[in-house]
């Protein structure tokens, strides 16, 4: 059984005028698989994660998480937002260590686990650091190991490294490889970089817009374990030539 | 908000190179002009400068009679002398009904404006956070607030002293309903800004909705509930000097009116100074509770 199930999923938001984010989204997604979700800004990458999430509800279809039917967001599935969305009053700790202390665990179960994050995402250092006292890439390397530190069966990602300058983007790429490979949970990634998407994903789902839907879905058998060395080796330029002129159709076809 | 990795982080990391800061191009820092706005004591010397003039021209303006628009004003000598008088004074001696009464007096107002300010912030900054949370209640309440909230508290005084009576109570509630309103509003407002992703990110991680309401809609609104609190004691004082010169025998309030009535203006003018003294210090301790509370809010802003 996969772990996540969309099956036939739509969704609509009503308003003074209804847009049809999502069309019979169909995607699955296995325990510990890296997917990519690729399209242009508009398309309806972040609804589909954010009704993943639980955050918004389905107008049609349904959708389950290891057999369950989605109803709100839950510490199983955790999500890395795209400006981090750290709380700004707590310092890195606090943020990382927020989710077990309101799911009441005590500090015995979860303090070892935090700090295990936090040396994962190379920030022991900056422990009582406060966000604003962060650079961009820092304060995603916080929003990834508040997510991490509660266990979740898959890591939701929106465009996470999008507002990143290069060089960090890169660093932040490696990072999640390096994160992905030692804890093999299913990741969804959003993102509208191709590179990105092929450097990452086990498999890149192609979405178009209006309405949203998914048009393709691409296999990426590059081996792993990849580093951001493998950008420029012919393999990925082969993939990324064939993903380009896959959406270049897509859009001519509209 | 695209930023480089300007801080190191440990060996693992590609750390991008350091954004160059250059100092933006400035004009020369000398002068009698850059002492006085970046040094301490400049800044004292400039805060205070006005402030002396003016009571040195009035000072001379008066000097004869000690006074001025024909025995109306006095200078600001008999206003000090009547000030320790009224501060140091033994107090029910002799014809000076004032003489000793200061501490009692502005003890008396400043416990109302306490009791009032703290009345209408327990109320004020959980309604607030309600009315922005839950719009049945923004439904309820909102309209209700808005309506009553332009009749000014000078209105409510007969409302009060009907009430209440001539008693320190009435005072109360005037200082607690004139504080109220900016805490309300400016709570709901805190609430409503609250980012979206923050309460979203909460829910991810397994927050109640009173863990929501607690750890993250309240510290987010902080910010908003303490712009709040700050007008709302400045209308505390306002509240309670009315009150107290209308409605209650007691306090600066009391004592304004009544030297104004036997005619000692240096009292007034003394009270006037007290009124102000105290509304500047409670002021002050409103921004120190904020400094302390608000201190991640200060670092943001400095970096963006
Ligand atoms: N809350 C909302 N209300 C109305 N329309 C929305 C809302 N959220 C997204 N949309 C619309 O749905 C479409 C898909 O948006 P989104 O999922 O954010 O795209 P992407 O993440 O791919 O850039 C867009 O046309 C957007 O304007
Ligand atoms: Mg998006």
């Amino acid at each position: 059984m996969s772990l996540i199930a969309f099956n036939g999923v739509s969704k609509t938001f009503s308003g003074k005028t209804a847009v049809r984010a999502l069309a019979d989204v169909d995607l699955t997604i296995q325990e510990g698989e890296f997917v990519a979700l690729l399209g242009p800004s508009g398309c309806g990458k972040s609804t589909l994660l954010n009704l993943l999430a639980g955050f918004e509800p389905l107008s049609d279809g349904d959708l389950t998480f290891d057999g369950q039917t989605v109803a709100r967001p839950g510490p199983d599935r955790g999500v890395v937002f795209q400006e981090a969305s750290l709380f700004p009053w707590l310092t890195v700790w606090d943020n990382i260590t927020f989710g077990p202390r309101v799911q009441r665990q005590s500090k015995a179960d979860y303090e070892g686990r935090a700090r295990e994050m936090l040396r994962l995402v190379g920030l022991e250092a900056f422990k009582d650091a406060l966000p604003a006292q962060l650079s961009g890439g820092m304060r995603q390397r916080v929003g990834i190991a508040r997510a991490l530190v509660m266990n979740p069966r898959a890591l939701l990602m929106d465009e996470p490294f999008g507002a990143l300058d290069a060089q960090t983007r890169l660093t932040m790429q490696q990072l999640l490889l390096d994160v992905w490979q030692t804890l093999g949970i299913a990741v969804l990634f959003v993102t509208h970089d191709i590179d990105e998407a092929v450097l990452l994903a086990d498999r890149i789902c192609v979405m178009s817009a209006r309405p949203g839907r998914i048009t393709r879905e691409i296999p990426v058998e590059l081996p792993r374990p990849r580093s951001i060395d493998s950008l420029i080796t012919p393999e990925f330029m082969a993939y990324k030539g064939m993903i380009m002129t896959d959406m270049k159709v897509a859009h001519g076809a509209h | 908000m695209a930023q480089s990795e300007a801080l190191p982080a440990d060996g693992h990391t590609l750390s991008a190179p350091a954004p160059v800061r250059r100092a933006p191009a400035q004009p020369q820092r000398t002068g009698v002009a850059h002492l006085l706005t970046n040094t301490a004591p400049g800044r004292l010397v400039l805060a205070v400068s006005v402030p002396v003039l003016l009571l040195i021209l009035w000072q001379l303006a008066g000097r004869g009679t000690g006074s001025l628009f024909g025995g109306v004003l006095p200078t600001p000598d008999r206003v000090w002398a009547a000030w320790q008088t009224w501060a140091f004074g033994q107090a029910g001696l002799g014809l000076n009904p004032y003489s000793g009464t200061w501490l009692s007096n502005v003890l008396y107002s400043a416990q109302r404006v306490g009791q009032g300010f703290a009345l209408a912030t327990l109320i004020g900054v959980p309604f607030g956070i309600l009315i922005g949370w839950n719009r049945l209640a923004a439904g309820t309440f909102d309209p209700l607030i808005q309506v009553l909230r332009p009749i000014p508290i000078t209105a409510w005084l007969p409302f009060s002293i009907a009430v209440f009576g001539i008693e320190s109570m009435g005072a109360v509630f005037l200082i607690a309903l004139g504080a109220f309103y900016p805490i309300v509003i400016n709570t709901t407002a805190g609430t409503r800004g609250v980012e979206k992703n923050w309460i979203r990110a909460a829910l991810m991680m397994g927050a109640r909705p009173s863990d929501i309401l607690l750890r993250v809609i309240l510290p987010a609104s902080l910010p908003s509930v303490f712009t709040g609190l700050r007008i709302g004691l400045g209308i505390g004082w306002t509240a309670v000097i009315v009150a107290e010169m209308v409605a209650v025998k007691s306090g600066l309030g009391y004592v304004l009116w009544d030297a104004y009535y036997i005619g000692r203006m240096d009292v007034v003018i003394a009270d006037m100074a007290s009124i102000g003294l105290l509304g500047y210090l409670s002021d002050r301790l409103i921004l120190a509770l904020e400094h302390w509370l608000l201190g991640w809010r200060r670092l943001q802003s400095f970096q963006n």
